[in-house]
């Protein structure tokens, strides 16, 4: 262990005198792990969807008395989408060429159904073969759900038309053709100018109810409309930027990015300046080596991830947000961190000895991390195949190990898997690393 | 019969179908001093590297019973730390008591400067005495020089053949590679090689 420490030293200690290079190293992957985190944001947020009438609605739309003013009605309800208006041709060409993920099509006579529900109108939806139509399907259902809740107040009051029609009569057009309705009310005025026999009380009960019933019918259409309606009271919580998954995203990304660059470049960097020889005629093994490597890795990284943890910890206490104990878990997460940047060492230091020269090793190392990063950011549901092979690279693991440390109540079941996985895969990563050192050295 | 202090038996390396050392046989005995010469690419600081325990021979052994020190051909030093920091550390993996004490007495004994100054940015020359110091670390009985006066000033070849004959004197053993004709004379015998095969035991073996 004495010559691990004493590489690791003099690896540390180099490293302080090459400021350019410490700087790159640390300003590198935060700026990846903002950049990734803006367009994974904004793109799995909010995808670009077209939007073609083909019916011509009008700005404003007259639905059972109510005013609907279409472009706020999308806009309150698209929080979720960007909508872009386009005609047809376009919004089928942007789709087969991905620009757009889904196209939403009103159909000829869809207001005309809306207006005069005689039948239910339909939108009709298009979405790409890629890794995010079921998320944009699910985005769309959701839109129209929340459409169909808006149309359905303006439904229930046309229906509610109908029923004081019933109950207090009057003029009334249905499908075009206009009528006159007695109304409940008036019939029962009329009753009074009738001979009081049995059979014109039993319609007078009859009246007496249904006036009842029917006064109970906008509380029963509101019911039977939305059974279960869900509640959104305003809370105070974290923003976006502060969410449990871009805490832990940015983290991973940002060890990951450190880890595996400055151990690829540390291994390779023994052969450039020729120390390797000199080191294997019995002052450090080979294993030595890869240990030396790992270390480095893990110790820069922690000191990188734990600033990062403290910078979150802060501004969460500024912000006074609540769900996260920042603090409370910070010493699980700095194990964490220290455990996962030293995996990723173990990955950098295999490509260093791969390579056998530093800028080699440098340029692998990035063109490496990125997939492995890009891979551990894909839903589990959109490509399994990925989700699958991110399984055997660190990254995703390390992820889901700063998220459970950081945020699950309790964490213990999620950080013992993600920490067996990461021991595995470091200890799979440490064998090849060190039987590519061979070479490093020869 | 005098036990060599390292012992090469068929010692060879490949790297992929190229054989840069044929099985070879050579034993450094006590108080001798042997000559590796021959063109660029005959093999020798293959066999120096693999006697020295910093490259594995793809077959044959090593046996060793004597501290070696190696001065590779290409100066082997970490370019970010000073003179006295990479002896103080190679000094700590080398074992040394006192490696403080151990890198002040090289420093001066080489002529070496002493300051904050990386070893990168030394002269061509400052760095292979430093790579020649470095050898000398834990006071090993067995020195194997790879070309060890290339860029050395007069001055400096003498103290590094000061330091090869003291050794040879201690009952120790040298074996270094040459291209120069002239320092074969520091030498007991002589192993010529060529295309990573040893062709004879003179320099008219290889130069004529």
């Amino acid at each position: 262990m004495t010559s691990v420490w004493l590489i690791l030293r003099k690896d540390l200690t180099v490293l302080r005198r090459s400021p350019l290079l410490l700087g790159a190293l640390l300003a590198y992957p935060i700026v990846i792990a903002l950049l990734v985190g803006l367009v994974a944001g904004y793109a799995s947020s909010k995808p670009r969807i077209a939007f073609v009438d083909e019916d011509g609605i009008p700005p404003v739309v007259t639905v059972g008395g109510h005013h609907f003013h279409i472009q706020t009605v999308i806009d309150d309800v698209a929080k979720q989408v960007t909508l872009v208006r386009m005609g047809a041709d376009e919004a089928a060409r942007e789709l087969s060429s991905g620009k757009v993920v889904a196209t939403i099509t009103v159909p000829p006579g869809f207001l005309s159904d809306l207006v005069t529900t005689v039948h239910p109108p339909s939108l009709e939806l298009r979405t790409g073969s890629g890794g995010l139509a079921p998320r944009v399907t699910q985005q769309v259902q959701a839109l129209v759900y929340q459409l169909n809740g808006k149309l359905q107040a303006g439904y229930i009051a046309a229906n509610l038309q109908y029923v004081r029609l019933i109950l207090h009569g009057g003029d009334a057009s249905f499908i075009g053709r206009h009528f006159k309705v007695l109304g409940l009310d008036r019939m029962d005025q009329q009753l009074d100018g009738l001979p009081q026999t049995q059979r014109v009380a039993t319609i007078r009960r009859f009246v007496h109810i249904a006036r009842l019933a029917l006064a109970q019918t906008g509380g029963a259409l509101q019911a039977t409309a939305n059974p279960i309606q869900l509640a959104q009271p305003k809370v105070k919580g974290r923003t976006w930027v502060l969410s449990a998954q871009v805490q832990s995203y940015g983290i991973a990304i940002t060890v990951t990015f450190l880890a595996l660059l400055l151990a690829a470049g540390a291994a390779a960097a023994e052969r450039d300046e020729g120390t390797i020889g000199r080191l294997r005629r019995g002052l450090a093994s080979l294993g030595q080596l890869v240990w030396a490597k790992s270390a480095l890795a893990a110790v820069v990284g922690l000191a990188l991830g734990g600033s990062l943890a403290l910078v979150f910890g802060v501004v969460v206490e500024i912000g006074g947000v609540t769900g996260g104990e920042p603090w409370a878990r910070l010493p699980l997460l700095l194990a964490c961190v220290l455990l996962a940047a030293g995996v990723a060492g173990t990955v950098g230091t295999l490509l260093g000895a791969l390579a056998r020269e530093a800028r080699t090793a440098s340029l692998l190392a990035v063109l490496v991390v990125l997939p492995v990063v890009f891979l551990g950011l894909v839903p589990r549901g959109a490509v399994p195949l990925a989700w699958w092979v991110s399984d055997f690279l660190p990254f995703a693991h390390a992820a889901r190990l700063f998220g459970a440390a950081l945020y699950d109540t309790s964490p213990w079941h999620a950080v013992g898997i993600e920490v067996a996985w990461l021991v595995g895969l470091g200890a799979a990563f440490g064998v090849l690393a060190r039987l590519s050192m061979r070479r490093l050295a020869a | 019969m005098t036990e060599p202090l390292v012992r090469a038996l068929r010692v060879a390396r490949r790297y992929g179908e190229l054989e840069a050392l044929a099985p070879t046989d050579l034993d450094l005995l006590p108080g001798e001093t042997v000559a590796l010469v021959g063109p660029n690419g005959a093999g020798k600081s293959t066999l120096l590297a693999i006697l020295a325990g910093a490259l594995d021979p793809s077959e044959g052994t090593v046996e060793t019973r004597a501290r070696r020190g190696w001065v590779p051909q290409r100066p082997a030093q970490y370019a970010k730390l000073s003179p006295r920091e990479n002896l103080e550390l190679f000094a700590r993996l080398e074992g040394v008591d006192d490696p403080a004490g151990a890198a002040a007495e090289l420093l001066a004994r080489f002529s070496l400067p002493d300051g904050a100054r990386p070893a990168g940015e030394l002269s061509v020359g400052n760095r292979q005495r430093l790579n020649v110091a470095l050898s000398l670390l834990g006071g090993p009985r067995v020195l194997l020089l790879d070309e060890p006066t290339a860029s050395l000033d007069p001055i400096q070849r003498t103290l590094v053949w000061d330091v090869v004959g003291a050794l040879r004197s201690d009952g120790g053993a040298v074996c270094f590679a040459t291209q120069n004709v002239e320092e074969v004379a520091h030498a007991d015998r002589v192993l010529a090689l060529q295309d990573g095969r040893v062709v004879g035991s003179s320099v008219e073996a290889v130069f004529g």
